[in-house]
Protein backbone atom coordinates (compact mmCIF):
# COMPACT_ATOMS: atom_id res chain seq x y z
CA UNK A 1 0.00 0.00 0.00
CA UNK A 2 2.80 2.38 1.18
CA UNK A 3 5.38 1.39 -1.86
CA UNK A 4 4.08 3.98 -4.50
CA UNK A 5 4.54 6.75 -2.41
CA UNK A 6 7.58 5.18 -1.33
CA UNK A 7 8.71 5.41 -5.42
CA UNK A 8 7.84 8.87 -5.58
CA UNK A 9 9.61 10.01 -2.58
CA UNK A 10 12.72 7.99 -4.12
CA UNK A 11 12.35 9.29 -7.72
CA UNK A 12 11.85 13.18 -5.65
CA UNK A 13 15.01 12.95 -3.26
CA UNK A 14 17.12 11.67 -6.51
CA UNK A 15 16.22 14.15 -8.69
CA UNK A 16 16.88 17.13 -6.08
CA UNK A 17 19.58 15.57 -4.10
CA UNK A 18 21.32 14.58 -7.60
CA UNK A 19 20.68 17.79 -9.24
CA UNK A 20 21.85 20.27 -7.05
CA UNK A 21 24.59 18.06 -5.81
CA UNK A 22 26.19 17.62 -9.71
CA UNK A 23 25.35 21.52 -10.50
CA UNK A 24 27.26 22.71 -7.24
CA UNK A 25 30.20 20.01 -8.40
CA UNK A 26 30.13 21.10 -11.91
CA UNK A 27 30.32 24.99 -11.16
CA UNK A 28 33.46 24.11 -8.65
CA UNK A 29 35.00 22.56 -10.55
CA UNK A 30 35.07 23.98 -13.90
CA UNK A 31 35.13 27.54 -15.27
CA UNK A 32 33.70 25.99 -18.43
CA UNK A 33 34.36 24.34 -21.47
CA UNK A 34 36.55 26.02 -24.33
CA UNK A 35 39.59 25.54 -22.09
CA UNK A 36 43.22 25.63 -23.46
CA UNK A 37 45.74 23.31 -21.92
CA UNK A 38 49.16 23.81 -22.56
CA UNK A 39 51.04 21.26 -20.25
CA UNK A 40 50.11 22.01 -16.52
CA UNK A 41 48.34 25.06 -17.38
CA UNK A 42 44.85 25.92 -18.56
CA UNK A 43 43.08 29.29 -19.68
CA UNK A 44 39.83 30.26 -20.55
CA UNK A 45 40.06 32.82 -23.18
CA UNK A 46 36.34 33.09 -24.04
CA UNK A 47 35.09 33.01 -20.26
CA UNK A 48 34.30 36.92 -19.98
CA UNK A 49 32.55 37.50 -23.47
CA UNK A 50 28.79 36.89 -24.96
CA UNK A 51 30.07 33.51 -26.33
CA UNK A 52 30.69 31.91 -23.02
CA UNK A 53 28.91 28.53 -23.05
CA UNK A 54 25.88 28.71 -20.39
CA UNK A 55 28.71 26.53 -17.48
CA UNK A 56 30.82 29.61 -17.94
CA UNK A 57 28.48 32.32 -17.77
CA UNK A 58 26.74 30.26 -14.51
CA UNK A 59 30.53 29.74 -13.11
CA UNK A 60 30.97 33.78 -13.49
CA UNK A 61 27.61 34.73 -12.25
CA UNK A 62 28.04 32.38 -9.03
CA UNK A 63 31.72 33.57 -8.88
CA UNK A 64 31.63 36.69 -9.11
CA UNK A 65 34.80 37.74 -9.98
CA UNK A 66 35.96 40.65 -11.77
CA UNK A 67 37.60 39.09 -15.30
CA UNK A 68 40.23 40.40 -17.36
CA UNK A 69 38.88 41.83 -21.38
CA UNK A 70 40.47 41.06 -24.44
CA UNK A 71 42.86 43.42 -24.21
CA UNK A 72 43.53 43.57 -20.79
CA UNK A 73 45.18 39.19 -20.25
CA UNK A 74 44.72 36.66 -20.23
CA UNK A 75 45.42 34.04 -16.95
CA UNK A 76 46.51 30.66 -17.05
CA UNK A 77 46.27 28.64 -13.82
CA UNK A 78 47.96 25.03 -12.84
CA UNK A 79 46.56 23.03 -10.20
CA UNK A 80 48.90 19.82 -10.99
CA UNK A 81 52.62 19.70 -12.10
CA UNK A 82 53.50 18.01 -15.59
CA UNK A 83 52.96 14.65 -13.89
CA UNK A 84 49.48 15.01 -13.30
CA UNK A 85 49.93 15.78 -9.75
CA UNK A 86 48.36 18.03 -7.59
CA UNK A 87 50.60 20.59 -6.28
CA UNK A 88 51.58 20.16 -2.80
CA UNK A 89 52.64 23.06 -0.26
CA UNK A 90 54.90 19.97 0.97
CA UNK A 91 57.06 19.64 -2.32
CA UNK A 92 59.41 21.58 -3.95
CA UNK A 93 58.14 22.91 -7.65
CA UNK A 94 60.83 24.23 -10.49
CA UNK A 95 59.19 26.02 -13.32
CA UNK A 96 61.49 26.85 -16.04
CA UNK A 97 60.93 28.12 -19.69
CA UNK A 98 59.71 30.88 -21.31
CA UNK A 99 55.58 32.72 -21.26
CA UNK A 100 54.30 33.55 -24.65
CA UNK A 101 54.51 36.92 -25.67
CA UNK A 102 53.24 39.02 -23.25
CA UNK A 103 54.54 42.64 -22.37
CA UNK A 104 54.28 41.78 -18.77
CA UNK A 105 53.46 38.99 -16.62
CA UNK A 106 52.59 38.27 -12.84
CA UNK A 107 52.79 35.08 -11.23
CA UNK A 108 51.16 33.90 -7.62
CA UNK A 109 49.15 31.19 -5.78
CA UNK A 110 45.86 30.47 -4.96
CA UNK A 111 44.66 28.47 -1.98
CA UNK A 112 42.88 25.72 -3.34
CA UNK A 113 39.42 27.76 -2.51
CA UNK A 114 40.48 29.94 -4.93
CA UNK A 115 41.52 33.17 -2.37
CA UNK A 116 45.22 35.14 -3.27
CA UNK A 117 48.08 34.78 -0.88
CA UNK A 118 47.88 36.42 2.24
CA UNK A 119 49.83 39.61 2.12
CA UNK A 120 52.86 38.58 3.57
CA UNK A 121 55.41 41.34 2.95
CA UNK A 122 58.46 38.93 4.51
CA UNK A 123 58.03 35.99 2.09
CA UNK A 124 58.37 36.61 -1.85
CA UNK A 125 54.35 35.16 -2.68
CA UNK A 126 54.13 36.67 -6.12
CA UNK A 127 56.88 37.30 -8.53
CA UNK A 128 56.54 39.67 -12.24
CA UNK A 129 58.49 39.91 -14.80
CA UNK A 130 60.24 42.65 -13.77
CA UNK A 131 61.61 41.84 -10.56
CA UNK A 132 61.84 37.54 -11.81
CA UNK A 133 66.16 37.40 -12.94
CA UNK A 134 66.41 35.09 -15.79
CA UNK A 135 69.30 33.23 -18.01
CA UNK A 136 71.04 34.90 -20.34
CA UNK A 137 68.43 33.98 -23.23
CA UNK A 138 65.21 35.60 -21.51
CA UNK A 139 64.53 32.13 -20.39
CA UNK A 140 63.98 31.54 -15.85
CA UNK A 141 64.28 29.13 -13.43
CA UNK A 142 61.40 29.47 -10.76
CA UNK A 143 62.10 27.41 -7.63
CA UNK A 144 58.35 27.09 -5.39
CA UNK A 145 58.30 25.66 -2.20
CA UNK A 146 57.50 26.47 1.48
CA UNK A 147 61.28 26.71 2.46
CA UNK A 148 63.87 29.64 0.79
CA UNK A 149 65.45 28.30 -2.51
CA UNK A 150 68.51 30.23 -4.06
CA UNK A 151 67.72 32.37 -6.98
CA UNK A 152 63.75 32.91 -7.93
CA UNK A 153 61.73 31.66 -4.82
CA UNK A 154 57.87 31.87 -4.91
CA UNK A 155 56.85 31.14 -1.21
CA UNK A 156 54.00 29.19 -0.32
CA UNK A 157 51.91 28.08 2.87
CA UNK A 158 53.36 24.46 3.72
CA UNK A 159 51.04 21.04 4.19
CA UNK A 160 48.43 22.11 1.88
CA UNK A 161 47.37 22.33 -1.93
CA UNK A 162 47.43 25.32 -4.17
CA UNK A 163 47.10 26.55 -7.33
CA UNK A 164 49.89 28.58 -9.71
CA UNK A 165 48.20 31.99 -11.39
CA UNK A 166 50.41 33.35 -14.13
CA UNK A 167 48.32 36.19 -15.96
CA UNK A 168 49.73 37.63 -19.14
CA UNK A 169 49.52 41.03 -19.67
CA UNK A 170 48.95 42.71 -23.30
CA UNK A 171 49.57 39.92 -24.77
CA UNK A 172 48.69 38.25 -28.39
CA UNK A 173 47.54 34.87 -27.48
CA UNK A 174 44.59 36.22 -25.18
CA UNK A 175 43.28 36.63 -29.40
CA UNK A 176 44.85 34.02 -30.95
CA UNK A 177 43.13 30.53 -31.35
CA UNK A 178 46.46 29.29 -32.48
CA UNK A 179 47.48 29.13 -28.95
CA UNK A 180 48.73 25.23 -29.32
CA UNK A 181 52.07 26.18 -30.55
CA UNK A 182 52.88 29.07 -27.77
CA UNK A 183 55.13 26.84 -25.16
CA UNK A 184 54.16 27.19 -21.68
CA UNK A 185 56.85 27.11 -18.47
CA UNK A 186 57.70 23.92 -17.58
CA UNK A 187 56.34 22.71 -14.17
CA UNK A 188 58.49 19.72 -12.15
CA UNK A 189 58.67 18.70 -8.84
CA UNK A 190 61.80 18.56 -7.90
CA UNK A 191 61.29 16.72 -4.11
CA UNK A 192 59.11 16.47 -1.08
CA UNK A 193 59.25 16.87 2.55
CA UNK A 194 62.42 17.93 4.06
CA UNK A 195 65.16 16.64 2.03
CA UNK B 1 12.21 -4.48 -8.48
CA UNK B 2 11.36 -3.39 -11.75
CA UNK B 3 9.18 -0.83 -10.02
CA UNK B 4 12.15 0.84 -8.23
CA UNK B 5 14.41 0.40 -10.81
CA UNK B 6 11.83 2.36 -12.36
CA UNK B 7 11.70 4.66 -9.66
CA UNK B 8 15.76 5.90 -9.63
CA UNK B 9 15.57 5.73 -13.89
CA UNK B 10 12.62 8.95 -13.27
CA UNK B 11 14.96 10.54 -10.33
CA UNK B 12 17.88 10.60 -12.46
CA UNK B 13 15.86 12.13 -15.74
CA UNK B 14 14.57 14.35 -13.07
CA UNK B 15 18.06 15.17 -11.70
CA UNK B 16 19.61 16.02 -14.96
CA UNK B 17 16.39 18.33 -15.61
CA UNK B 18 17.14 20.18 -12.77
CA UNK B 19 21.03 20.27 -13.25
CA UNK B 20 20.13 21.98 -16.78
CA UNK B 21 17.30 24.41 -15.36
CA UNK B 22 20.11 25.41 -12.78
CA UNK B 23 22.89 25.87 -14.53
CA UNK B 24 20.72 28.02 -17.49
CA UNK B 25 18.68 29.98 -15.05
CA UNK B 26 21.41 31.03 -12.41
CA UNK B 27 22.74 33.94 -14.43
CA UNK B 28 19.14 35.54 -13.97
CA UNK B 29 19.14 35.26 -10.17
CA UNK B 30 22.26 35.38 -8.98
CA UNK B 31 23.17 38.07 -6.40
CA UNK B 32 26.88 37.59 -5.75
CA UNK B 33 27.65 38.27 -9.64
CA UNK B 34 30.24 40.71 -10.46
CA UNK B 35 27.51 43.53 -11.78
CA UNK B 36 25.36 43.18 -8.07
CA UNK B 37 28.96 43.56 -6.37
CA UNK B 38 29.97 46.56 -8.14
CA UNK B 39 26.74 47.96 -7.58
CA UNK B 40 26.91 47.30 -4.04
CA UNK B 41 30.05 49.15 -3.49
CA UNK B 42 28.10 52.91 -3.39
CA UNK B 43 26.99 55.11 -5.79
CA UNK B 44 27.35 55.01 -9.19
CA UNK B 45 29.76 57.15 -11.84
CA UNK B 46 32.49 56.71 -8.98
CA UNK B 47 35.68 54.67 -9.06
CA UNK B 48 35.37 52.46 -5.79
CA UNK B 49 39.27 51.35 -5.07
CA UNK B 50 39.21 48.11 -4.10
CA UNK B 51 41.10 46.41 -1.35
CA UNK B 52 43.69 43.35 -0.83
CA UNK B 53 40.69 41.48 1.19
CA UNK B 54 37.31 41.17 -0.11
CA UNK B 55 35.24 44.39 1.11
CA UNK B 56 31.97 44.36 2.34
CA UNK B 57 30.45 43.88 -1.40
CA UNK B 58 32.56 40.79 -1.83
CA UNK B 59 35.50 42.48 -4.41
CA UNK B 60 38.89 42.29 -4.27
CA UNK B 61 41.78 43.32 -6.02
CA UNK B 62 42.83 39.76 -6.67
CA UNK B 63 46.49 40.23 -8.26
CA UNK B 64 49.21 41.61 -5.79
CA UNK B 65 50.58 43.64 -8.54
CA UNK B 66 47.37 45.24 -9.77
CA UNK B 67 45.75 47.96 -7.92
CA UNK B 68 41.80 47.60 -8.92
CA UNK B 69 38.94 50.10 -9.14
CA UNK B 70 35.59 49.73 -10.22
CA UNK B 71 33.09 52.39 -11.18
CA UNK B 72 29.02 51.15 -12.38
CA UNK B 73 27.61 53.66 -14.83
CA UNK B 74 24.45 54.32 -16.00
CA UNK B 75 23.39 56.15 -19.73
CA UNK B 76 20.22 56.31 -19.98
CA UNK B 77 20.29 60.24 -20.07
CA UNK B 78 24.05 60.82 -20.54
CA UNK B 79 26.82 59.08 -21.92
CA UNK B 80 29.47 58.21 -19.57
CA UNK B 81 32.97 59.47 -19.56
CA UNK B 82 36.16 57.62 -18.53
CA UNK B 83 39.52 59.15 -17.72
CA UNK B 84 42.67 58.82 -16.10
CA UNK B 85 46.28 59.71 -16.22
CA UNK B 86 49.40 58.06 -17.44
CA UNK B 87 53.07 57.45 -16.21
CA UNK B 88 52.61 53.87 -14.88
CA UNK B 89 54.40 50.92 -16.39
CA UNK B 90 51.05 49.46 -17.34
CA UNK B 91 46.92 50.32 -17.20
CA UNK B 92 44.35 48.35 -18.54
CA UNK B 93 40.59 49.32 -18.96
CA UNK B 94 37.74 46.69 -19.25
CA UNK B 95 33.41 47.65 -19.92
CA UNK B 96 30.68 44.67 -18.84
CA UNK B 97 27.14 44.84 -19.26
CA UNK B 98 25.23 43.87 -16.25
CA UNK B 99 25.14 40.52 -17.61
CA UNK B 100 29.14 40.27 -17.27
CA UNK B 101 30.24 40.36 -20.71
CA UNK B 102 32.68 42.35 -21.95
CA UNK B 103 31.74 45.35 -24.31
CA UNK B 104 34.82 47.14 -24.72
CA UNK B 105 38.70 46.75 -23.61
CA UNK B 106 41.54 48.88 -23.90
CA UNK B 107 45.18 49.24 -22.44
CA UNK B 108 48.06 51.86 -22.22
CA UNK B 109 49.84 50.96 -25.64
CA UNK B 110 46.33 51.06 -26.90
CA UNK B 111 44.79 54.05 -26.27
CA UNK B 112 46.78 57.63 -27.52
CA UNK B 113 49.06 59.00 -26.07
CA UNK B 114 48.92 56.66 -23.18
CA UNK B 115 46.05 58.38 -21.29
CA UNK B 116 42.74 56.57 -20.75
CA UNK B 117 39.57 58.96 -22.57
CA UNK B 118 36.68 56.79 -23.36
CA UNK B 119 33.25 57.52 -23.75
CA UNK B 120 30.53 55.07 -23.12
CA UNK B 121 27.10 55.79 -25.30
CA UNK B 122 24.17 54.31 -26.26
CA UNK B 123 23.92 53.97 -29.96
CA UNK B 124 21.20 56.51 -30.08
CA UNK B 125 23.59 59.05 -28.34
CA UNK B 126 27.05 57.81 -29.90
CA UNK B 127 25.23 59.10 -33.47
CA UNK B 128 24.26 62.54 -31.87
CA UNK B 129 27.44 62.38 -30.53
CA UNK B 130 29.58 62.10 -34.25
CA UNK B 131 26.87 64.28 -35.69
CA UNK B 132 28.61 67.23 -33.65
CA UNK B 133 31.43 66.36 -31.45
CA UNK B 134 31.57 68.86 -28.94
CA UNK B 135 35.46 70.70 -28.11
CA UNK B 136 37.54 68.50 -26.17
CA UNK B 137 35.83 65.46 -27.02
CA UNK B 138 37.55 64.94 -30.46
CA UNK B 139 40.26 62.51 -28.67
CA UNK B 140 38.07 60.58 -26.89
CA UNK B 141 37.22 56.91 -27.66
CA UNK B 142 33.76 56.40 -28.22
CA UNK B 143 32.27 53.22 -27.42
CA UNK B 144 28.94 51.88 -28.56
CA UNK B 145 26.94 50.11 -25.94
CA UNK B 146 23.67 48.17 -26.80
CA UNK B 147 22.57 48.50 -22.52
CA UNK B 148 22.79 51.44 -20.56
CA UNK B 149 23.99 50.10 -17.98
CA UNK B 150 27.07 48.60 -16.99
CA UNK B 151 29.99 48.53 -15.36
CA UNK B 152 33.78 49.93 -15.92
CA UNK B 153 36.70 47.93 -14.23
CA UNK B 154 40.09 49.53 -14.06
CA UNK B 155 43.84 48.11 -13.62
CA UNK B 156 47.33 49.86 -12.52
CA UNK B 157 50.43 47.92 -12.44
CA UNK B 158 52.57 48.25 -9.42
CA UNK B 159 55.39 45.88 -10.20
CA UNK B 160 57.59 46.77 -7.63
CA UNK B 161 56.47 48.25 -4.05
CA UNK B 162 57.51 52.07 -5.18
CA UNK B 163 55.52 52.10 -7.87
CA UNK B 164 51.86 51.04 -5.74
CA UNK B 165 52.06 55.27 -4.20
CA UNK B 166 52.29 56.19 -7.97
CA UNK B 167 49.25 53.64 -9.24
CA UNK B 168 47.03 54.33 -6.34
CA UNK B 169 47.55 58.35 -7.16
CA UNK B 170 46.95 56.32 -10.96
CA UNK B 171 43.53 55.55 -9.71
CA UNK B 172 42.28 57.94 -7.13
CA UNK B 173 42.61 60.52 -9.96
CA UNK B 174 40.34 58.54 -12.15
CA UNK B 175 37.28 60.42 -13.65
CA UNK B 176 33.92 58.05 -14.32
CA UNK B 177 31.28 60.62 -14.97
CA UNK B 178 28.23 61.49 -17.12
CA UNK B 179 29.44 63.29 -19.68
CA UNK B 180 26.86 66.24 -20.37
Amino acid sequence: MLRVPLFIAISLAIAFGGGIWSTLVALEATIGFGAIKLGAWEAFPQAQTINADPYAKSHRANAGKLLYGTAEGLTFTAAVDESGARLDGNCTYRMTGHTPPARLWTLFTNDAQGRPPAENAELPAALNSRTVLRGPDGDFTIRISASAQPGNWLAVAPHQSFRLVLTLFDTPTAGSSGLIDLSMPKLEKIGCGDA
Amino acid sequence: MLKILLAIAVGLVGAALLHLVIVLSLPYFSDRDAYSRVLSEGEAFTFHILDQKPDAAGLAQEDPFLETAVCSFDTEEHPARLTAGAGIPFWSLAIYDPASNETFSINDRTSSGGKLDVIIATPLQATALRKAMPEGLNQSILVETAQAQGYAVLRAMAPQPSYRPLAAAFLSSAGCQPAE
